[in-house]
């Protein structure tokens, strides 16, 4: 129980930024380097907030509009300087190195005595100190919950169309007379949003900000998505937001199972392995029919 | 058939990670010690990174169990498992330990460490961590070296003052010290401060240069051995991975590298004031032993350091540098190579 626990635990708060990273490379067709260092970045925001006392329920929104913040960077860097997409991301993911660094002070701030979302003096007065498993996924749960339900509701908005608009023929949008430019930045900005809170709640759940904590987190997003996708293609009832979740729960459990079953030298192995299966089980079997000119 | 292939492999999956919970769930934890009176113990080593101080203190650590009565194959199943330097992965890990309802993790350098002491904090599993250079600065004792819960181990803080004195008395004319260290790593981060306050009394003023990773290490290594009269190494990850570069590097300028234990000075560093890692191991492993036989709680005892540093020297490495390593400093070695160990 305990393993499937953790596994949802994990699995629902890179959910959140496998969210994220669904706006840019699925919606936007903009595949951002940036998250590397814009995860790590809400972790820093956190960490360093806490430690001077911020409310800890505070500094989710704090964390979310520093991403924000950097992917309004990443957006502008492309839109105005016209650099490329990719190297937007990496030039963000450069930079935001050594100020996560500055904000956090050093490299490693430990958050175990500190209040976070999960225990502060409310839940202390509700468990008397111990918090029960269940109580971490509920609040993770909530979060997720809530960006998920404002995500969808802002797709159905004209913004949220005109983003969808941007990714798939930007020429439409011109022709409505909007700025698909500044599209571009919104859309990076509230992606960017989300990878920060996904950083800020993880450095809570595991109380500590690590500098090297971001290390490929573009890669477990996008695998997220693309597991989430594909296994969930034929589930027309499902929003793709729920599928992209539930992809990044998948993900964690093939992490974890291919740790727990593999031997000390083959973990990655295995893992690469799971995926296979998974997507393959997710494949369009459809033969594709030829069309002859 | 495609179907099938799919459905088999989907079932087997799923079969497994029921498996996988079940063992976990079988045995859910309960509030009195957990391990005395036991007959039986399974412990989780929870390793950060391949190399070689941190599989000295693997090995030292399960030969300290050894010594108390706990030997695997008699009474005790070990699991190991490596981070691969990756924090992430280091959290899995110590969430499987716990889901595995181990009697005590142990968690080699201080992601680990750390990582281990979240997943456990409330489960009464008891964290033993070694090779953490600040366990104060990494929250997981307090000041006066008390415990911050269940956790308790030992410290590789670097012998300092024993190390610059050694230099001095290696290269009585060096003014700089170059450092290279890795930015992510906090070990090295509190080393440096300490090196760059001591050093005065020496005589040596400290050049530091930091890199993000493995890729900038000779970069950095040239910019350094422009301006320093010699190298000194940390515990740092990263940059002793990268050794033989920088080993190679400072040999075609003739300037010396030392070291901060034994297995550098074998590689080729010039001497060190370093710590034995496999006997921190041993003392982390009795450590370990104690709070498995429910002798002492984690949380009672104090982390410990190993107090003595051992000097290492490399005679060929001075040879091919036209350096004379001083005759008192020759006796003085624990041990001396005459040799520079290719692997």
């Amino acid at each position: 129980m305990n393993f499937l626990m953790s596994i949802l635990e994990q699995g629902l708060i890179y959910g959140i930024m496998a969210l994220g990273v669904y706006i840019t490379y699925k919606i936007l067709d903009f595949p951002d380097l940036g998250v590397d260092s814009t995860f790590p970045l809400g972790a820093a925001v956190t960490a360093s907030l806490i430690a001077k006392g911020m409310n800890p329920y505070l500094t989710l929104l704090v964390s979310f509009a520093a991403g924000m913040a950097a992917g309004v960077c990443t957006g502008l860097i492309h839109v105005k300087f016209k650099v490329r997409d990719l190297l937007s991301g990496i030039i963000v993911m450069t930079g935001l190195y050594n100020i996560n660094l500055f904000i956090a002070g050093t490299n490693n701030v430990p958050l175990f005595s500190e209040e976070t979302i999960f225990k502060n003096h409310f839940t202390d007065s509700i468990f008397q100190e111990k918090i029960p498993r269940w109580w971490n996924i509920a609040v993770i749960l909530v979060v997720v919950l809530i960006c998920k339900i404002l995500l969808d509701l802002y797709m159905k908005t004209q913004s949220g169309y005109l983003l969808r608009a941007v990714g798939d023929n930007d020429v439409i949008v011109t022709s409505l007379a909007r700025d698909r430019g500044n599209i571009k930045i919104l859309g990076l900005a509230i992606s960017n949003g989300l990878v920060s809170l996904s950083g800020s709640v993880f450095a809570q759940q595991s109380r500590v900000f690590d500098i090297s904590m971001g290390t490929g987190s573009l890669v477990i997003g996008l695998a997220s998505v693309i597991i989430g996708i594909s296994f969930f293609r034929k589930a027309s009832f499902m929003k793709t937001t729920t599928a992209v979740i539930i992809g990044s729960i998948i993900y964690k459990a093939c992490v974890a199972l291919a740790l727990k079953v593999a031997g000390d030298k083959a973990t990655k192995l295995i893992t690469a392995l799971l995926f296979l299966v998974i997507l393959i089980i997710g494949m369009d079997r459809k033969k594709k029919v030829k069309i002859h000119a | 058939m495609k179907k099938k292939i799919a459905f088999i492999l989907s079932m087997t999956m799923m079969a497994v990670s029921l498996a996988g919970c079940g063992t976990g769930g079988a045995e859910s934890g309960s509030g009195s010690p957990k391990s005395a009176g036991k007959s039986q113990y399974t412990i989780g080593i929870s390793q950060f990174a391949e190399h070689g101080s941190l599989d000295n203190c693997r090995k030292g650590f399960i030969e300290g169990l050894k010594e108390e009565g706990i030997e695997e194959g008699k009474n005790l199943t070990v699991k190991v498992k490596n981070a691969d330097a990756d924090t992430s992965m280091a959290t899995q890990i110590a969430s499987n330990f716990v889901s595995d309802n181990v009697d005590l993790i142990c968690g080699i350098a201080t992601p680990s460490a750390q990582a281990a002491y979240n997943a456990a904090m409330d489960q009464n599993i008891p964290v033993i961590y070694t090779a953490v250079t600040d366990p104060v600065e990494a929250q997981l004792a307090t000041d006066d070296q008390k415990p911050a819960g269940e956790v308790t181990g030992t410290s590789d803080k670097l012998p300092i003052e024993a190390q610059l004195a050694m230099i001095r008395e290696v290269l009585p004319d060096a003014k700089t010290i170059g450092i290279l260290y890795t930015t992510s790593e906090a070990n090295s981060v509190s080393s440096i401060a300490e090196y760059e306050k001591l050093a005065g009394q020496y005589g040596f003023k400290i050049k530091k240069s930091g890199v993000t990773n493995t890729s900038e290490i000779q970069l950095a290594a040239a910019d350094l051995l422009d301006a320093a009269d010699c190298l000194t190494n940390l515990t740092d990850n990263t940059v002793v991975s990268a050794l033989p570069t920088v080993l190679g590097m400072a040999e075609e300028k003739h300037i010396p590298v030392f070291g901060s234990e034994i297995e550098q000075v074998r590689k080729g560093c010039l001497a060190a004031e370093g710590i034995e890692y496999v006997e921190l191991g041993k003392q982390t492993g009795k450590m370990a032993a104690q709070v498995l036989k429910g002798e002492k709680k984690a949380s009672e005892m104090k982390y410990e350091t190993v107090t003595d540093s051992s000097l290492y020297v490399n005679e060929k490495a001075a040879e091919d540098l036209e350096i004379t390593i001083p005759d008192t400093m020759k006796e003085r070695a624990v041990e001396s190579f005459t040799d520079i160990s290719q692997n």
